[in-house]
């Protein structure tokens, strides 16, 4: 910053012109829609007539409505287990393969990162037949297993539909994490393992007592990144059962788009999407606070 | 990196668990692939095993069958056009970001980082509105500015952390000659960041190739949906001839599958430049 004090004026209005594309096209496609979104939650509107103005009716609706809510909860699971079945265990794989296996790092990278580059909707397609009840691989699983008992429809049945849908989630987006976290296990100095290992510390005492406290700006950062993408989530929900059987796996953004472009509410659609942004906005930055002060991300 | 290791017993064993985790990860790619080849009659026959035969018959009747050709050539525009827009618009910003350093920069990063957080489907009624008095709904563009916008931000993380790495005396020697802020980014950022671009457009392709809520709902027009969206209503077609289905989201698979096999190092650089930052 001081390096930049002797031109400092005409630096920033250089700054500004380079970056006013930018601001423009987010300004009129991401900032005045969410905006917008807030000023259409006080209507209600079919998308055709006149739009008939509610004050907070549509608030008030919202905070009455359990399918809004069981759908947040949901995808507050969906960020909980993200946590575990993500984050977590995509820091024990990325352990894993620079500390144990390095010579197979790459290669085994390389196929964990295959679902993450490949589209949501072709997966949970390809899954639908893995979970189908007649053919399906996990029925058939737990049939070579002597457990019948357990086969079931796993998407269309509302006690299984949406840890079906987890299950997905979690094979999907692991890749991404453990790419991340290679990178930064990696940068952990040698010579802190070394220290360790004069000591007599074996893997676990390792991953536990110098890695995850190392890579602790790594961990806050990919939790914030599985929070947001879980509370975004819509695709594979989408594909897999739609947020069925009669809401069982609904999320809010399954219920945003049924609301909106089935039952033409656009104005509680609006709600919805507002009303989750906003919970959105709390909800990372307590985890940010909570993070922070709990010193995980802290060197200590 | 240190002393070679023994290979012990641990070694052995984490090979073997990984190895399943990562066989459980990609068998419904490696069963989809194998499935293709069978004949519909070898599928319900028996759906898991191996083809024992070599047809080619689900990708004609695939690519015969539906307007997936169409399909395709439409996500190829989108792509085409949101990809140009991003990166081009990120790399300005990104260049601004990491060479001026303006003081207010902390507040820009803040209101990207934010923007990143933002569910698209928070901004999905206010831009068919908006997109319908644009006269933009069901029209291509109409899908490229919101996909574009909504992926400027990453990029331009991307595009910082790249410019981050170059030395600073490298634009201030170009100064010190009297050049203008535009030339020396034209003439000497530019140039350099060609392949940083390149990297950040690789990312911006398979994000948009991939895209799925904007499509599904701004376009309406059989003739105008993407791979993604006209590959479900395919499928609802052709419930019951599985390899063709199977061979259908192969085709939908392929093209992001081709660039990260080509591009694995660019891609995965991308996806940690634009990810440490947070």
């Amino acid at each position: 910053m001081s390096t930049s004090k002797g031109f400092g004026n005409s630096h920033n209005r250089a700054a500004l012109l380079f970056l006013s594309p930018a601001f423009l096209l987010i300004a009129a496609f991401v900032a005045y829609p969410v905006v917008y979104a807030g000023w259409l939650s006080l209507f209600s509107w079919d998308g055709a007539s006149a739009p008939i103005f509610q004050g907070a009716g549509n608030f008030v609706r919202l905070a009455g409505d359990p399918i809004f809510w069981r759908a947040l909860g949901r995808n507050l699971l969906v960020a909980l287990s993200a946590m575990v079945f993500q984050v977590f265990l995509a820091l024990c794989i990325a352990y894993c393969l620079v500390r144990i296996v390095p010579a197979f790092s790459r290669i085994f990278l390389f196929f964990y990162l295959v679902p993450v580059m490949v589209s949501e909707i072709c997966i949970g397609l390809l899954w639908r037949f893995m979970y189908n009840p007649y053919f399906g691989l996990v029925n058939a699983a737990f049939g070579a297993l002597g457990l019948d008992g357990l086969k079931r429809g796993w998407l269309g049945e509302s006690g299984t539909a949406f840890s079906a849908v987890v299950v997905v989630m979690s094979f999907t987006y692991l890749g991404l994490y453990v790419l991340l976290f290679v990178a930064a296990v990696r940068s952990v100095p040698e010579s802190v393992y070394e220290a360790a290992e004069i000591d007599g510390a074996g893997h676990f005492t390792k991953f536990f007592s110098i890695t995850i406290p190392m890579v602790g700006d790594a961990v806050r950062a990919n939790s914030l990144l599985a929070i947001i993408g879980s509370l975004k989530t819509f695709s594979l929900v989408f594909v897999l059962t739609n947020g069925g059987p009669n809401h069982a796996s609904e999320v809010v953004s399954t219920y945003l788009y049924k609301m909106g472009f089935g039952s033409f509410e656009m104005g509680y659609a609006a709600t919805i999407g507002f009303t989750q942004m906003l919970l959105t906005a709390i909800g990372a930055w307590l985890v940010f606070r909570y993070l922070k002060r709990a010193g995980v991300g802290g060197r200590t | 990196m240190g002393a070679v290791r023994r290979w012990t017993v641990t070694n052995t064993v984490v090979l073997v668990l990984l190895t399943l985790h990562v066989l459980l990860v990609v068998f419904p790619f490696i069963w989809m692939i194998y499935s293709t080849f069978k004949t519909n009659k070898e599928f319900m026959r028996s759906v898991w095993s191996l083809p024992t035969s070599f047809s080619l018959d689900a990708y004609v009747g695939a690519w015969s069958g539906g307007a997936l050709g169409g399909y395709a050539v439409n996500s190829l525009l989108i792509m085409a056009g949101a990809t140009i827009i991003t990166v081009a618009v990120a790399t300005l910003a990104g260049y601004a970001l990491a060479v001026y350093r303006p003081r207010w920069m902390p507040a820009v990063e803040l209101g990207l980082t934010a923007a990143m957080a933002i569910p698209a489907y928070v901004a999905l009624v206010p831009l068919v509105v908006m997109l319908r008095g644009a006269g933009l709904l069901d029209t291509h563009m109409g899908v490229v500015l919101p996909t574009a916008a909504f992926n400027v931000p990453v990029t331009i993380f991307i595009m910082q952390a790249f410019f981050n790495t170059l030395p600073r005396e490298l634009f201030d020697a170009a100064r010190m000659d009297g050049a203008s802020e535009w030339s020396i980014f034209a003439r000497v950022a530019l140039p350099i960041a060609r392949p940083a671009m390149f990297t950040a457009a690789i990312v911006n392709m398979i994000w948009v190739w991939n895209d799925f809520l904007f499509p599904v709902v701004f376009i309406n027009s059989p003739a105008r949906k993407t791979l993604p969206v006209g590959l479900t209503d395919f499928v609802g077609e052709h419930i019951t001839n599985y390899p063709v289905m199977l061979a259908a989201i192969l085709i939908a698979a392929i093209a992001p599958l081709v660039l990260f096999i080509f591009f694995e190092r660019q891609i995965t650089a991308a996806l940690l430049g634009g990810a440490v930052k947070e």
